[in-house]
């Protein structure tokens, strides 16, 4: 075959050209540190980095939720605990106040703790948090849930309950609405109250009350009634008699599974009231401790009210500990639950960068070594254009 | 004696030519287009002698083209086929390096989007997380818009391409009809011995011409040639030109075509499919405008989604949010040859129904029809195009003003310009509607066992879908709300001012549930917003916007990477047909020198000859001298 020099010449050129785009497309690449810098190089994996890329970013966004979750959850957490010590503190003056030997001046004096109090329980239930948000407002993070009134608090937020998404498909509450943790408490053991008739002339108290057995429990109301101080009858709501007996103080009067403990001598006429339990606010149950205890003890009867206002709400007080505890307890396992999935997300991060730059990444060995090679191609090739271009017959003529 | 003198001249004049040809081979040896030229000798008539016949010597017989017509027409081939590649594959990895490019793609701003909402969604009354939402939306809507308007100019730069070529075609065309008229004249005038610099010339524009657009050529007897283009349609007859004009496209003035006549009635593009002009139309139908139709389909995906969302939750004011996205909707364009003035009008009814296609709807004799503008293939559709019953087709729907005259033809594009208008329509971070647009409680005192779900809003419209609504159950089986008692059945909705909830379970008389507007702080909408990330939207909800997005670069990556292949494959098909052609045709200067050598011996040897003539004859006349003297 003819091979003319302008030909010889023009092959050189282009295939010099090619050694050069491809030593400056692998400079490229060892500079960036990526395998490919265009899609073209390498389209499947390209697509696959960008889901990838999502569901990293993605999960940071999660880790991002869920350390705000986090910080939420925590300043939650302290105002439970707060409300903790205040409830075991008014618990304590409560029984302080149920000894039976304070004067009506050490009453006052345990009253005006008790307010104090009141406005410490008010001040949690209106924490903020960090960003101004009322953390027991429900959704109405911007309202003050809680205003003392007359005979308790009201409330201004809603049953709302935020949620944060701290993984795919899971979300996790971040707070629980002021109603729920301050307002729907349990009255008296939980299950029923007993409540002393307000024209009681005796000095009947009422003692502890409990459910003695749950299948038998009806959820209806009694009364017990006296007929004379020795004599009682438990009546149900269409006044049929459902237990009947001798009293004798400190005695545990039993029906409809219910036990209920009587002490003092109640007077003939005197009833007392047996209710399912109700939600009752711990501010309604605080405020009626305060009103009790501002009215003194000056008689039996005021003695005998004071005692049947203490006792019941010790038992409120209770339920509100309890309550408390269980929604702290709440709050704790959803920490928890944070706590996992940010160690959860920090794995599948760490995962999906592997994934990334096994697909991204460049392999610097093998791209330094191609480099290498390709960098003696073109000088060899070089070298070979010199020689050949050397060699011409009118080199020899003449 | 007379001979020997006359025979060596012959010689002499043969081989000066010779050396002139081979020295013209030399200077022309780098000469696009020259062919070698090859003396031919024969020897002149012999003159007989008594009874031998006597040589009277050489005489140059022509002066030819080492010439292949079939190599010199796959060369031509090749070249057509790799400018269309080469110029295909400037845009391809323009459009390559626009999708691709990551940081500050589409994709990322997408993410950004999305983990935006997220944060919202961790506080919603926050109002820096809004304006972080807003920023990231103003950002993502300006991703599109850029990245389809570096893709609508590339458009510009094929129209700059065709009307450049066009110019060159026409320039060559008329260079080649008026070489074909000196041609004829030439061969005329030189005994049918062709004017090889002028074949050379001709030959160096039909290369050139192919490399524009692929033409093909036949040879007529007198030694003209006729080219032609695309289907066959006549570029240079003989001396005549057909000048190629540059048209707007029938559908959209912004692209032009190339037709054969003013009018633009003759719309050659679709023919032309070799050569840079060739790779100009492919890049814009197969490359570009796709490219744009997929970004778009994408914009209207995540337009309509969070448009969706936005207006179905309630922003810091307690309104139902407005659109977020902006964009404009399907273009439906009537072409600009249409008998009458009937107009289309295209809105989108469903987008997961979507395609990124564009539509050909024309008035047959046998009715409407529609099909894909890009491959041609028949799409069903239903409707007859009136505002009752209009076309719908792939989440499309069409009106036409009246029923068009035969032969009209409308452009139906649903997505093409959607990218480069995504804006963002807020303008205030409160507007977001992060919150759930209605929020249900029980009663705080309830004591039944009866829950209230979440309520829906049916008609965001009614007036009164946003007033707080208390329910309240005067008997376990009765309940009122909006003054009206009903009787109560679990679970069943109840309905009231364009929303509806159901109740559950054994309510107690006393017992009351509300349902009112979400609060500030409610952040189920950006839960929601957040959540349509990984959503399906596209394709009957099969594929997530980022998806879609992922979907884009790896069709533009892999688009590009072929036509890299194909475009590096073509390359080395043509340097096989150049080194054939230059087997052929090219000069080498080692053949020269031996050649010049040969003839310089040739010459030598006849003016050797030429002497000993002279010789011979002083030796002659000398002894004739000699003999009378």
């Amino acid at each position: 075959m003819r091979v003319t020099q302008s030909l010889e010449q023009s092959q050189f050129i282009a295939a010099i050209d090619q050694l050069q785009s491809t030593i400056s497309q692998n400079e490229n690449e060892v500079s960036s540190g990526l395998a490919f810098t265009a899609p073209s190089q390498d389209p499947t994996a390209a697509g696959e980095v960008i889901n990838l890329d999502q569901a990293l970013s993605q999960s940071q966004q999660y880790t991002s939720n869920a350390n705000s979750a986090q910080t939420s959850l925590q300043t939650e957490n302290t105002a439970l605990t707060q409300l903790q010590n205040q409830l075991q503190s008014l618990s304590s003056l409560a029984l302080e106040a149920n000894s039976g030997t304070e004067s009506s001046q050490n009453l006052s004096a345990i009253a005006a703790q008790i307010t104090q109090i009141q406005s410490s329980l008010l001040g949690l239930a209106n924490t903020q948090d960090g960003n101004g948000n009322y953390i027991f407002a429900g959704y109405a993070t911007q309202t003050q849930p809680f205003a003392l009134t007359a005979s308790g608090a009201s409330y201004a937020g809603d049953q709302g309950q935020p949620q944060i998404q701290v993984a795919a498909g899971q979300t996790i509450a971040i707070g629980d609405n002021g109603s729920a943790v301050f307002n729907e408490i349990k009255t008296g053991n939980g299950t029923f109250t007993v409540t002393a008739a307000g024209g009681n002339t005796g000095t009947g108290v009422v003692g502890a009350s409990t459910v003695a057995d749950p299948s038998a429990v009806t959820g209806t109301d009694y009364t017990i009634k006296f007929s004379n101080p020795t004599t009682y009858q438990v009546l149900d709501p269409n006044n049929a008699v459902v237990a009947a007996g001798t009293y004798t103080s400190g005695q545990t009067i039993a029906f409809g599974g219910l036990q209920v403990t009587l002490s003092g001598a109640p007077a003939a006429g005197d009833t007392f009231a047996v209710a399912p339990s109700t939600n009752q606010s711990i501010f309604t149950t605080v405020q009626n401790l305060v009103t009790a205890l501002q009215a003194g003890t000056g008689t039996p009867a005021l003695q005998t009210q004071l005692s049947n206002a203490v006792n019941a709400a010790l038992g409120n007080i209770d339920q509100a500990i309890t309550h408390t505890s269980t929604v702290e307890a709440s709050v704790g396992g959803r920490l928890n639950a944070v706590t996992t999935q940010l160690s959860v997300a920090s794995s599948q991060q760490t995962q999906l960068q592997k994934s990334v730059s096994s697909l991204q990444g460049l392999d610097y060995a093998s791209a330094i070594t191609t480099l290498d090679s390709e960098n003696t191609q073109l000088s060899a090739a070089m070298q070979a254009y010199t020689l050949t271009q050397g060699l011409s017959l009118f080199k020899y003529i003449g | 004696m007379s001979d020997l003198f006359s025979i060596s001249t012959t010689a002499l004049q043969a081989f000066e030519a010779a050396i002139n040809v081979t020295s013209n081979n030399i200077a022309n040896a780098n000469t696009p287009g020259y062919a070698r030229e090859i003396v031919d000798l024969s020897a002149t008539a012999p003159q007989t002698i008594g009874q031998a016949a006597v040589g009277t010597g050489v005489a140059i017989s022509g002066i030819n083209r080492a010439y292949s017509q079939s190599a010199e027409n796959q060369l031509n081939t090749s070249q057509s086929t790799l400018s269309q590649l080469t110029s295909l594959q400037t845009f391809t990895s323009q459009i390559d390096n626009i999708v691709g490019t990551t940081a500050g793609g589409v994709t990322t701003a997408l993410q950004n989007y999305y983990n935006a909402w997220s944060t919202v969604a961790a506080d919603p009354t926050s109002t820096p997380s809004r304006q972080a939402l807003l920023s990231s939306a103003q950002a993502l809507a300006q991703t599109f818009q850029t990245t389809s308007s570096q893709l609508q100019g590339l458009n510009s730069q094929i129209n700059a391409g065709i009307a450049a070529d066009v110019q060159q075609i026409n320039s060559d065309a008329t260079s080649i009809a008026s070489l074909n008229q000196q041609i004829v004249i030439g061969t005329a005038q030189a005994n049918g011995q062709p004017p090889n610099a002028l074949l050379d010339q001709r030959d160096a524009l039909i290369s050139n011409l192919s490399q524009l657009a692929g033409v093909s050529t036949t040879t007529d007897s007198n030694g003209a040639v006729n080219v032609f283009i695309g289907n066959g349609q006549p570029l240079v007859l003989q001396g005549n030109v057909t000048q190629l004009t540059t048209v707007p496209n029938q559908f959209n003035a912004s692209q032009l075509e190339v037709s054969t006549s003013t009018n633009g009635n003759n719309a050659i593009s679709s023919s032309i499919t070799s050569g840079d002009l060739g790779g100009l139309f492919a890049a814009r139908t197969q490359a570009i405008d796709p490219t744009l139709n997929q970004l778009g389909q994408l914009a209207v995906g995540l337009a309509q989604s969070a448009n969706t969302q936005q207006n179905s939750g309630l922003n810091l004011s307690g309104q139902f949010g407005a659109n977020l996205f902006s964009l404009a909707g399907p273009s439906a364009t009537a072409s600009s040859n249409n008998a009458d003035n009937t107009t289309a009008t295209a809105t989108i009814t469903n987008v997961g129904a979507l395609t990124s296609n564009d539509y050909l709807l024309s008035q047959t004799t046998a009715g409407l029809s529609l099909t894909n503008a890009a491959t041609g293939a028949a799409v069903s559709f239903t409707g007859s195009g009136t505002a009752a019953n209009p076309i719908v087709a792939d989440g499309v729907s069409i009106v036409l003003s009246q029923t068009p005259a035969t032969g009209d033809q409308f452009l139906i594009q649903p997505t093409a310009s959607a990218a480069g208008s995504l804006n963002v329509a807020l303008e205030d971070p409160s507007q977001f509607a992060a919150a759930g647009a209605l929020q249900t409680a029980a009663g705080a005192n309830n004591s039944g066992s009866a829950t209230i779900g979440a309520a829906t809003v049916l008609d965001a419209a009614n007036a009164n879908v946003l007033a707080p609504t208390t329910i309240s159950f005067t008997s376990p089986t009765s309940y009122t709300v909006g003054g009206t008692t009903y009787a109560y059945t679990s679970g069943a909705n109840i309905s009231l001012n364009g929303w509806q909830v159901a109740i559950t379970g054994t309510p107690a008389a006393g017992d009351s549930f509300t349902v009112q507007p979400g609060a500030s702080g409610n952040n189920l909408n950006a839960l929601a917003a957040a959540a349509q990330q990984t959503q399906g939207v596209l394709s009957n909800g099969t594929i997530s916007i980022n998806g879609g997005a992922g979907d884009l670069v790896t069709s533009v990556g892999s688009q590009a990477q072929q036509v890299n292949t194909s475009q590096t494959a073509q390359t080395a098909l043509n340097t096989q047909a150049q080194q054939t052609v230059q087997s052929i045709s090219g000069v080498d200067l080692n053949e020269e020198a031996a050649n010049l050598l040969q003839w310089q011996q040739a010459y030598q040897a006849s003016a050797q000859a030429f002497a000993i003539g002279n010789t011979t004859f002083t030796t002659f006349m000398d002894s004739i001298n000699g003999t009378y003297t």
